[in-house]
């Protein structure tokens, strides 16, 4: 599209770009600020306010170093770890599977399963009911209540259900003359071409499970060794309880101050994973975002 | 074969079951799933009408019908509440959704493509940063020696205070904070939907004089006006459930009077406080709201702009 280059295109534009530059600095600045307080002199720390533009003092590594040989710190970390690869995993099949089986046009029970299945978005038993039948199962302060309610996810299922609809019918019916079972036919046809859909829902199951606290704080309230990291990461930065994580020689630390510089290190620590798998993501997140609309 | 209509037979039961063994199998397990996880608890929302107590269970606790949902409504609190859930999201819905519009149309004024799509991709890192962080960075931006506080004292002159003990801030230091993680994101589908906006209408307005903001309101937006509807609808939907675990973790008992919400109160009450026959009430009140408004809103919206989603 050809353009004409007034002077209030001219303006508009400097605008706009300032703006978007302005905003991406807001986006950054504060994130930065907290790294860069990570490796700030701890005495500084406290004595500075404002936003911290470069280390403070002498760049140091000590806040990381007490940060990751802490033990709770450790256990979250791999707490974490172990639900996401859980969710990621199993999720992504089971969610799969549930939205081939509804896709499938001559399975009887499709029509009946997809309104079952849509029924649980729009409507559900709420917070204490749910918590009432984890409880009855014995789940409470074991890992299944973080790792099972939400494993399968019926926004995704419809996703998938779509991803394969999309698929011509032909590879089916070929599929179906040489003989081949629906599931043969899931599982050696049919999934690498939806490796777009499958993508997202694992990217997704990924971040959405690594930045979970909720369902920990509620299910798992006496059980530390199963805490997520976001768990201890809480206790630290909302709770503002140091005295739990920081024992031992870390304690008779606390009053050089870098209680405060061990909060920093921590966002950090946790936060990093999540912003290395972010920008290799992007290809399928928009994609993802604008197939399903939105993930609320 | 031009005009023979394949007439496409129901498989009889039999058949099917013949046809997809494997289907039948695999759908066991996944129908136990949600009957375990999302609908044994709808049938728990009994204990809404009951006083319930853990020891009796829910067969054992007394029938005291609407009696939960009265004590809401006529509770001190009650009006206080759901102006906070009201007001929080429709703060939301009338700042935030179309700041996503118009960040999405000033994103696709960019023409340096590689500068517009750096700046999209920095725009939705917040997104991905964990409610607990940006929790933290709130609490500590906002303390009393904190950078947003020392900020607004020079700028606005207000006293030096934590901003998280004022109740007369949190509406806007909720929003901003949502704003702030959701913007980007939140423009990703409206990006996406203005790439496909007919450029040639584009061309027939510009020679015909339209300026840019003619154009974006006439061509564009009504272009993308299914997209708009659809997030709409879907935001409607969860009016009710508003930003709940922020909330929670930036909340305390000092602005309780502008930040305690609905899911915040059932939080409250039924974990907290073990009253799991009123707070049950209350979240079953929430849900029904919510899908009532769900409902409304795609009905509106079929009815006016020829879209829905149910």
């Amino acid at each position: 599209m050809i353009e004409k280059t007034t002077p209030s295109r001219i303006l508009f534009n400097i605008l706009n770009y300032s703006f978007m530059i302005f905003f991406s600095f807001v986006c950054i600045i504060p994130l930065w600020h907290v790294l860069m307080a990570s490796i700030s002199d701890p005495r500084g720390l406290m004595a500075a306010s404002g936003v911290l533009w470069k280390p403070i003092g002498e760049a140091t590594l000590r806040g990381y170093g007490m940060v990751l040989k802490n033990k709770s710190i450790i256990i979250g970390y791999g707490n974490t770890v172990f639900y996401v690869v859980f969710a990621a995993v199993a999720g992504t099949i089971l969610t799969t599977v549930s939205g081939y089986l509804i896709s499938r046009k001559n399975f009887r029970p499709a029509k009946f399963l997809t309104l079952f299945i849509m029924f649980t978005m729009m409507f559900s038993g709420g917070l204490i009911p749910t918590y009432m039948v984890i409880k009855g199962l014995g789940m409470i302060n074991t890992r299944w209540a973080v790792m099972l309610p939400g494993v399968m996810n019926a926004f995704y299922i419809i996703m998938m259900k779509s991803s394969f609809e999309q698929l011509s019918d032909s590879y089916e019916e070929s599929a179906r003359l040489d003989g081949a079972g629906p599931v043969t036919i899931l599982f050696r046809i049919l999934l690498p071409l939806v490796k777009a859909g499958l993508a997202v829902i694992i990217m997704f199951t990924i971040v959405l499970q690594w930045n979970s606290w909720y369902p920990a704080s509620i299910y798992l309230p006496r059980v530390r060794e199963y805490w997520p990291l976001q768990l201890f990461m809480r206790e630290l930065l909302i709770q503002n309880d140091t005295a739990k994580i920081m024992t031992g020689t870390d304690a008779a630390q606390a009053a050089d101050y870098t209680a405060n510089l061990v909060k920093y290190c921590v966002t950090i620590v946790g936060t990093i994973p999540i912003l290395c798998v972010y920008p290799f993501a992007q290809k399928y997140f928009v994609t993802g975002v604008t197939m399903g609309g939105v993930k609320g | 074969m031009a005009g023979k209509i394949k007439k496409v037979k129901k498989a009889s039961w039999r058949h099917d079951f013949l046809m997809n063994k494997g289907l039948y199998f695999l759908m066991i397990p996944i129908i136990l799933y949600f009957l375990i996880f999302n609908y044994a608890p709808m049938f728990g929302l009994v204990i809404a009408f009951e006083d319930f107590k853990p020891t009796r269970g829910i067969l054992g606790s007394n029938w005291v019908g609407l009696k939960n949902f009265i004590d809401f409504f006529t509770g001190p609190n009650f009006f206080i509440i759901l102006r906070n859930t009201l007001a929080i999201s429709l703060l939301g819905l009338f700042i935030g959704f179309p700041l996503g519009i118009v960040f999405a149309l000033l994103l696709s004024e960019l023409k340096i493509l590689r500068f517009k799509k750096t700046v999209q991709t920095i725009s939705y890192l917040p997104y991905f940063v964990s409610t607990v962080v940006i929790a933290g960075l709130i609490i500590e931006f906002c303390s009393s020696n904190g950078i947003v506080t020392s900020l607004l004292v020079v700028v606005l002159r207000i006293p030096r205070e934590n901003l998280l003990t004022n109740p007369d801030y949190f509406w806007a230091i909720n929003l901003i904070s949502d704003i702030w993680q959701g913007l980007g994101y939140g423009s990703i589908v409206y990006v996406a939907a203005i790439t496909s906006v007919s450029g040639e209408l584009h061309e027939a307005a510009a020679i015909d004089g339209a300026t840019r903001l003619r154009r974006a309101w006439h061509i564009t937006i009504p272009g993308i006006m299914p997209t708009i509807v659809t997030m709409l609808i879907i935001k409607c939907g969860m009016l009710m459930n508003v930003g709940f675990d922020k909330i929670l973790l930036l909340y305390n008992p000092s602005i309780y009077s502008t930040a305690d919400v609905i899911s915040t109160h059932v939080q409250r009450m039924g974990i907290e406080n073990a009253q799991y026959g009123y707070s049950t009430a209350v979240g079953l009140f929430n849900s029904v709201v919510g899908t009532l408004l769900l409902f409304i809103s795609n009905y509106l919206s079929s009815k006016f702009a020829d879209q829905s989603i149910i």
